[in-house]
């Protein structure tokens, strides 16, 4: 039997992560020298870090027992994964966001030709929201800069990711709505959570309790 | 002339289709031992007729007529139908087993299949305590017979979350127990934090989603009524699964909660070590049939052929090995001789390929020559056909 795999996210959210797992007393050291290596070893457990999309990958197939990503992640991915606690950092919004001034007149064009074309990176997220609100839109998928869509005219609004808003701001993008506030989840492999209950609760409550006490 | 298959689709070859019928005998034998007989419905349905697939998940197409069709999306269905159909006015308890592949459309990308065999039960008829334990002990039975030893059979019952979702007001239950099902128990929680549900409940429920045990003492406090009477069944099922065999294991799961809403009490699965999806899961789904116009009790369950067929090769098992085949060298004349002497053998109960064969499967072979008609030149010998067949008798027995 293979031992007790984490899946991490690269990137963001990596750094509190390792302060997380500290917290909970999980030995970190091996995840600090530059992160090249992609299967790190530790004491009682391995470490898989991943592109952020892949940890629910990961985690559903069960290649990992449990992972730490973000609920945006999370929201586009669609995996099967079970999401057990709120860890309370990487705070970001999904947005609906339109060039400053022009949300007026898109709802007017919207009226006229019966729909809007939004740019984003989160298809899904973007498809659900506005299936939930009853707008038809057409997506158009980027892989990145979305917010210079509507200034090359090539969609109406966008759907993003924001932390801070400077981006939107310094594109001229205004915020229509907030779709969902997301935060690094725990998550766990559904099987691996029944065989390993003991040790997945054990780690969900130390970390529900310090995210509890930041 | 080019090959292909459209994705999720797959060519299942000789070795390991005999894997897999020596794991129908097993099972399907294993079912009939317990009064399970066998259904066989047909590979396609009305698309409308399904209530327990999304339909995004069903492969889907329209016949001449213009009805909209779907490849079986799963046995449930199908069962419900028949019994809607056939057995409404039953009074016993019906007894159904089947060994059928089901289709399921999968998003590309996901290396997922959309075919795969699916074998399973369903006891019809019979709301007792008693029927959950029969077929959560034939389950494990069946497994067992087919030599998967390191199985851990997780037990819950959906009335426990349940009797803290109708504790929150109508307009946010829908949202908790979607979230519930789907896995993300964050959201769960939040919803009912949000709904106004009190801190004791809530540090109940936390506790609850992740309680496994042997026992269930320490998962009552600060639980509602109805989350108390589904603690009781399963305090009471405990010893009736002693009793039935397969007492040592069987864990408590209070976290098991079923993907699919239709579950309406004792749930159950069976995982193994290093795979990733459960290799059979099942239920009580009280409710399910009478959308079907036949208002019956009904438990069952369904094993994931592919998974399980997985987790025993990966323990070193090997399909049971059937007597060897005989591999018979023609003599030199028109072949009515060797066809003449393949009949006798046959008739002797030998397994017998006249010249060789391209794909052996994984099954042993012996070699022989016919020499004339009562002889064959077998292990460099010359033998009567009552002695090569006593001899090959002999080692197929082994």
């Amino acid at each position: 039997m293979r031992g007790f795999r984490i899946a991490l996210a690269q990137g963001m959210l990596l750094p509190e992560t390792r302060v997380a797992l500290a917290a909970a007393g999980l030995a970190t050291d091996a995840l600090a020298d530059g992160g090249r290596r992609l299967v790190v070893p530790a004491t009682d457990v391995e470490y898989i870090l991943g592109r952020p999309a892949d940890v629910p990958t990961h985690v559903a197939h069960g290649a990992a027992d449990v992972g730490i990503v973000g609920k945006d992640v999370l929201l586009e991915s669609d995996a099967d994964v079970l999401e057990l606690v709120d860890l309370g950092y990487g705070r970001c919004r999904f947005v609906v966001a339109a060039p400053a001034g022009s949300v007026d007149r898109s709802l007017d064009e919207y009226r006229h030709l019966g729909s809007l074309e939004v740019a984003t990176k989160y298809p899904r997220v973007a498809e659900r929201h506005f299936a939930r609100r009853g707008i038809q839109v057409e997506i158009i998928k980027l892989s990145g800069s979305v917010e210079l869509a509507p200034q090359v005219g090539l969609a109406d609004w966008i759907v993003d990711l924001v932390s801070t808003g400077r981006t939107l701001a310094e594109n001229h993008l205004a915020i229509v709505e907030e779709i969902a506030v997301c935060t690094a989840r725990l998550i766990a492999n559904r099987v691996s959570y029944a065989r390993e209950r003991e040790r997945i609760a054990a780690l969900a409550s130390t970390l529900e309790a310090w995210a509890a006490a930041r | 002339m080019t090959g292909g298959l459209p994705r999720g689709f797959r060519d299942i070859l000789p070795t390991e289709a005999r894997e897999l019928h020596a794991i129908e005998r097993t099972l399907m034998g294993a079912f009939a031992q317990y009064g399970y007989v066998p259904l066989e419905p047909p590979a396609v349905e009305l698309a409308e007729g399904a209530v327990t697939v999304d339909e995004r998940r069903m492969l889907r197409f329209l016949d001449r007529d213009g009805r909209l069709l779907a490849l079986r999306p799963d046995m449930t269905t199908a069962v419900a139908r028949v019994v809607a159909q056939r057995y409404r006015d039953a009074n016993a308890a019906l007894r159904l087993a089947y060994f059928t592949p089901i289709f399921r459309e999968e998003a590309s990308m996901r290396g997922s299949e959309r075919e795969y065999d699916q074998a399973g039960v369903e006891l019809i008829g019979d709301a007792t305590l008693r029927a959950d334990a029969e077929v959560i002990a034939l389950l494990a039975d069946a497994l067992a017979r087919c030599g998967l030893l390191a199985a851990d059979i997780d037990v819950g019952h959906v009335g426990f979350v349940d009797g803290f979702i109708a504790e929150l007001p109508a307009e946010a239950r829908q949202a908790a127990g979607a979230a519930a099902h789907a896995g993300d128990l964050v959201s769960a929680i939040g919803a009912a934090r949000a709904a106004g549900l009190s801190a004791d409940r809530i540090a109940a429920l936390e506790r609850g989603f992740r309680y496994r045990s042997t026992d269930l003492a320490d998962a009552r406090a600060g639980a509602p009524a109805a989350s108390l009477r589904a603690l009781d069944t399963l305090d009471t099922l405990g010893p009736l699964l002693e009793a039935a065999g397969v007492g040592g294991a069987i864990r408590f799961d209070l976290g098991l909660i079923p993907a699919l809403p239709y579950y309406t009490g004792v749930v159950f699965q069976v995982t193994v070590p290093d795979l990733g999806s459960a290799i059979a899961a099942g239920g009580r789904y009280d409710g399910l049939l009478a959308r079907f116009g036949a208002d019956r009790p009904a438990t069952g369950f369904g094993i994931a052929i592919p998974h399980l067929h997985q987790a025993l090769v990966a323990a070193g098992w090997q399909a049971p090995a059937d007597s060897p085949l005989l591999l018979l060298a023609p003599d030199g004349g028109d072949g009515a001789m060797t066809l003449q002497v393949a009949a006798a053998l046959r008739a002797a109960g030998i397994a017998v390929a006249i010249g060789d064969v391209a794909e052996r499967a994984g099954q042993d072979v012996r070699r022989a020559r016919v020499v004339d008609d009562a002889h064959v030149e077998y292990d460099g010998v010359v033998r009567a056909l009552e002695a090569v067949i006593a001899v090959l008798t002999r080692e197929g027995r082994r």
